[in-house]
């Protein structure tokens, strides 16, 4: 039987993560921020991203998740929204067998060199938010990597500026943790968690993603 | 708290030369951190070669399908192919970057512009004219010359004119490639109506789809279809109804679904009154009520009985501005007839309009609808939008009549924060460039657009109340049309209409005429399902290919530059082009397109450009107020307007007493109009409207004997994916989205039904296969399948894309709205195969497309 003991989990992770793995940390991580309640799950972020980064049909770096729940009439919906969450401890890394998979010092972006992935996937399975994107066209795996581009040219990441509802942003982590971060994904009301039903523990790979929680959403 | 400099601020910082030649000096570890704290380029990007945005050429554009807005594009091209799309970013108006403001918010487009690129490049495209080589219907199609399609469409098109006449071709233009302020399609004054009105054979189609059942009761009630704010004018709401309204889905013009997300972070509360629990609900947190299809005008009588019997209702505003209301504001020519709440109290057929009376028509407890009713009357300013939906049915003019009593009774017109739409039309731009005379709308028939095929079927034994004829004052008057062709520009009309089964029929009986005694033509810049139909197929001009400026004809106050992004693909023309050099050859060539001679066929740019500024000079700049120049605007690429304050239609009338556009100066919910007529067949109505807004019994509801055989009702509204049929083939949106029917558990479970089985739909009219979502957010006994799949039959006239127009009625209500929403219908599992996209048919699109012989 599995054990459901979190603090044996935690340590057999922290184990884990120190045989394997010593993480790049970044001079100032980047990370993304969501409101699950305003946010009118309309995927103009997806398709943002798909042609920005040039993808077929199959890979989606970019995904909103639809949650519902209740019974006839009193239901509720909520999004949950997720591309690739650049982890202050990513398990995609480690288990690159070339080294393609890495991440920048200077903001944390997690990125893949495409001219070293096999295609093996291995990254798409340690991934616990589904975030590495085979790519059956060119055989090799891909995912977002925050517009690295776009951020070196000062302006925010494809799916930030295409949000409609202006409830999907980035930003420095701690600032948006020490709540100090301007941000109109995040109203005069409401309060970040690291964490959302439907999403794995955040233990596992500490992701960049803060998210203003819908009531029903809420993992406490 | 104090905030720490904000990464939008450094960012756009970053972007200033002389800011980035300072920070590159002492302070620069301190504030770049995005950039890593160094001044080398960041070398970092996987996907090399890949161009980056800033190695490109940025070329500020818009979409062009209709949202009731025109968001902006921006193309991103190396020589002559768009490589990207990104969208506004604050800064093209010359404002910083990131520039996002209350009162001059970033124009950003939705998931289906932003898809545009797998439009503009799809397989589908259209890239020379085509003509007809099969059966109609059957998809077989030759290339042709552009001088043998328009040769031989002209010879038809005098043949019919002579010997069917001047009724014989039926315009069908609609919104497809709508609004630009030169190039469009457009069904009201568009560029084909002018062109088959001054060729002198013309049959006009009047009623409007999407909503001539509100355009109805805001001309009745307001005289006017401009009864809409501008989208901020939601944000100053203390209660919004929204109606069946989804602007999560519909986006619905401007950035309304964003400012009303700042009222609901001012404190605003929401209601939706719809069938389904709808995105929009639950991004604002909702309270849902869920309502059965077409019994919206009972519930809003019930909330009416409950405002009067309470005393609730703004008395001094219904006597000030209100005809009708009550006794006591009933005009002197009407004294001793019914007002509206002589209605509402039961006063001359007994039955007191009570919420409990409510209740058992539309299944909403008598409890919530007075809860409501006390909402919005006590709340002030509160909005509520009747959106056009529940008035695609049977007497949907109905629900917006009697809407527009509630909006007024509680005093919420005029101002800002309430809501009097309706149509909802806001802000007035300048919206024509191109030629427009006395020759703009010349008809010799008029008919409501859904009795074509009708018509075409019964001929000429049909009555002008069947056909909706548009009186005339000549000897046309009552002519029912002797239609032999069709004009399909922009219009996938033969998709979209009502009952498409009938049309197919309709087809055939043309067929039968035999070959050359009837004309189809579809005018588009991709193979559609209409297409599929035509006899000639003409390749038009996406607006990336063409020279034009967007504008908002809903909400939003902007005009956005549309430049010759790139080269018309393939052997693409404009619609200007291709109906002037047609008219050229039917010898009008000159009065229908002044500005130009012949040589426009072959390069339209330098006319193009005149009938732009002549719109910017004459227009733009003399009645707008706009001192910036037509060079700068296009430098630019966006012209936002500062308006003095929110637009809030009838502000004026209410502030400074300026008489309402209707006969009698006042806001009529007793209409002056409809209260004289005493012929009703010699009205386009053909059928009795009552005088006053009443709930009226729909045809195909649950008290219909058809309710035993067929016990759900279908709704079909628009998908988010899609505009209307426009976007269906876009793989990228395909994957996000899929067509399928949407069904409420308990049924479900009845019926043995899960997510993700198939199922077919079927009626007497036709049968339809999707997959099948099982939720608890859908009304028991209701069905949704959303409009526009492109149709897709088998050997059994089954279709297996799953268009709901297979399933739904042709008979209009008698002000002309479409009855989309009025469908009763079974479904059950099923082992046909359900087929979302023509890519999965049988015999590839390319092979049909793109034969050479």
């Amino acid at each position: 039987m599995a054990t459901t003991d979190k603090a044996t989990l935690k340590a057999a992770i922290l184990k884990k993560k120190r045989e394997v793995y010593e993480p790049v940390v970044p001079a100032q991580q980047f990370g993304f921020i969501h409101n699950n309640v305003d946010c009118i799950g309309c995927r103009a972020c997806e398709i943002a991203c798909k042609d920005k980064n040039g993808l077929p049909e199959g890979p989606r770096f970019r995904r909103v998740q639809y949650l519902e729940g209740g019974s006839y009439p009193e239901v509720f919906a909520f999004k949950l929204n997720m591309s690739c969450n650049h982890c202050a401890e990513p398990a995609c890394l480690p288990t690159c067998p070339t080294g393609a998979i890495y991440k920048r010092a200077d903001n944390g972006v997690v990125d893949i060199d495409s001219t070293l992935c096999i295609g093996c996937r291995k990254c798409e399975a340690a991934c616990p938010y589904g975030a590495p994107q085979f790519n059956v066209e060119l055989n090799i795996v891909q995912k977002c990597n925050m517009c690295i581009d776009e951020l070196d040219a000062g302006r925010k990441p494809y799916c930030v500026s295409a949000c409609m509802m202006r409830v999907l942003d980035i930003g420095p982590i701690d600032q948006i943790d020490a709540g100090t971060y301007e941000t109109k994904a995040v109203g005069p009301n409401d309060d970040l968690v690291r964490q959302v039903k439907s999403m794995a523990d955040p233990e596992l790979t500490n992701p960049s993603i803060r998210f203003v929680p819908h009531s029903k959403g809420r993992v406490d | 708290m104090t905030k720490t400099l904000s990464l939008t601020s450094r960012l756009a910082s970053l972007l200033t030369p002389t800011r980035r030649a300072f920070l590159q000096g002492a302070a620069a570890t301190a504030t770049t951190a995005l950039v890593g704290g160094k001044a080398a380029p960041a070398h970092a990007f996987a996907y090399e070669p890949y161009p980056k945005d800033d190695e490109l050429t940025t070329v500020v554009t818009s979409c062009a399908h209709n949202c009731g807005s025109r968001h902006m594009l921006v193309a991103h091209k190396k020589g002559d192919v768009i490589v990207r799309l990104s969208t506004d970013n604050g800064s093209y108006q010359g404002d910083a970057y990131g520039t996002d403001t209350e009162e001059k918010p970033q124009l950003r487009a939705c998931l289906r512009g932003r898809s545009y690129r797998l439009r503009l490049y799809s397989p589908e495209r259209l890239l020379y004219p085509m003509k007809r080589v099969g059966k109609r219907g059957e998809a077989k199609f030759k290339r042709v010359s552009w001088e043998q399609a328009l040769s031989e469409i002209a010879e038809r098109m005098v043949h019919l004119k002579t010997t069917y006449g001047p009724t014989a071709l039926l315009d069908q233009s609609y919104a497809g490639a709508s609004y630009g302020v030169l190039h469009k399609s457009d069904q009201i004054e568009g560029l084909l109506g002018r062109f088959l009105g001054m060729f002198g054979c013309r049959t006009n189609s009047w009623s409007v789809p999407s909503y001539q059942g509100t355009t109805s009761s805001s001309r009745w009630t307001y005289g006017t279809i401009e009864d809409g704010n501008e989208d901020d004018a939601f944000a100053h709401s203390k209660l919004i109804i929204m109606w069946g309204w989804n602007p999560a889905y519909t986006f619905h013009g401007g950035n309304t679904f964003y400012y009303m997300r700042m009222a609901k972070q001012r404190g605003c509360k929401f209601v939706l009154v719809d069938p389904q629990y709808t995105d929009s609900a639950a991004a604002y947190d909702a309270w849902w009520i869920p309502i059965r299809p077409n019994t919206d005008a009972a519930m809003m009588a019930g909330m009416a009985s409950h405002i009067f019997a309470t005393n609730r209702q703004d008395q001094e505003f219904i006597n000030r501005f209100v005809q009708g209301m009550d006794p006591g504001t009933m005009p002197v020519w009407a004294q001793g007839k019914e007002s509206f709440r002589d209605y509402i109290e039961g006063k001359s057929d007994g039955i007191p309009k009570t919420p409990e009376w409510a209740a058992e028509i539309c299944g909403v407890p008598a409890e919530n609808i007075i809860k409501l009713a006390e909402m919005y009357a006590d709340t002030k300013p509160a909005a509520l939008k009747a959106s056009w939906a529940p008035g695609r049915a049977a007497f949907g003019e109905q629900y917006n009549r009697m809407a527009a009593a509630l909006q007024s009774m509680t005093g919420n017109i005029g101002k800002l924060g309430g809501c009097a739409e309706g149509v909802g039309k806001g802000w007035h731009p300048e919206a024509v460039a191109y030629p427009y005379d006395e020759n703009a709308n010349i008809w010799y028939a008029s008919i409501k657009s859904d009795r074509w095929a009708h018509i075409v079927l019964n001929y000429p034994n049909v009555k002008r109340e069947e056909a909706g004829l548009w009186p005339r004052s000549d000897n046309l008057d009552g002519v029912v049309p002797n239609i032999r062709g069709i004009f399909w520009q922009g219009s996938d009309w033969f998709n979209q209409l009502t009952n498409i089964n009938k049309e197919i029929e309709a087809i055939r009986k043309l067929d039968s005429y035999g070959e050359g005694e009837s004309l189809l033509v579809c005018m588009d810049s991709t193979i559609t399902p209409t297409g599929i139909w035509a006899d000639y197929l003409l390749p038009i001009a996406t607006h990336f290919e063409r020279h034009d400026v967007a504008l908002p004809w809903y909400k939003g106050h902007y005009y956005i530059h549309r430049p010759k992004v790139i080269e018309p693909m393939g052997e693409s023309k404009t619609d200007i082009q291709v109906f002037t050099e047609l008219a050229y050859r039917l010898g009008f060539g000159p009065a229908y397109n002044p500005k130009a001679d012949r040589s426009y066929f072959d390069n339209p740019d330098a006319v193009d450009e005149a009938y732009l500024v002549d719109w910017w000079t004459q227009k733009v700049q003399l009645h707008q107020g706009v001192t910036s120049s037509w060079e700068e605007f296009k430098k630019r690429g966006v012209y936002k307007f500062i308006l003095p304050r929110p637009h809030v239609a009838f502000q004026d009338q209410i502030e400074q007493g300026i008489p309402f556009q209707t006969p009698s100066g006042k806001i009529e919910i007793l209409s002056t109009e409809l209260a004289q007529v005493t012929d009703w067949t010699r009205t386009r109505y053909g059928y009795f409207i009552p005088a006053i807004p009443k709930w009226i019994e729909p045809w195909e509801g649950r008290g219909d004997p058809k309710a035993q055989e067929f016990p759900f009702q279908m709704i079909t509204p628009h998908p988010r994916w899609r505009t209307h049929s426009i976007f269906n083939n876009i793989p990228w949106l395909r994957e996000t989205f899929s067509q399928e029917t949407t069904i409420n558990a308990s049924d479900a479970k009845r019926l043995g039904i899960q997510t993700g089985d198939t199922v077919e739909i079927w009626n007497t009219r036709g049968k339809v296969v999707t997959p099948v979502y099982v939720t608890e957010r859908c009304m028991p006994g209701v069905v949704v399948l959303h409009e526009g799949a492109w149709m897709d039959l088998d050997e059994n006239g089954v279709d297996r894309s799953g268009n709901p127009d297979f399933l739904t009625d042709d008979n209009p209500s008698p002000a002309g709205a479409f009855a989309y929403n009025t469908i009763l219908v079974n479904l059950k599992k099923t082992e046909l195969a359900h087929r979302p996209g023509w890519d999965q048919l049988a015999s590839a699109r390319s092979h049909v497309f793109r034969r050479d012989n």
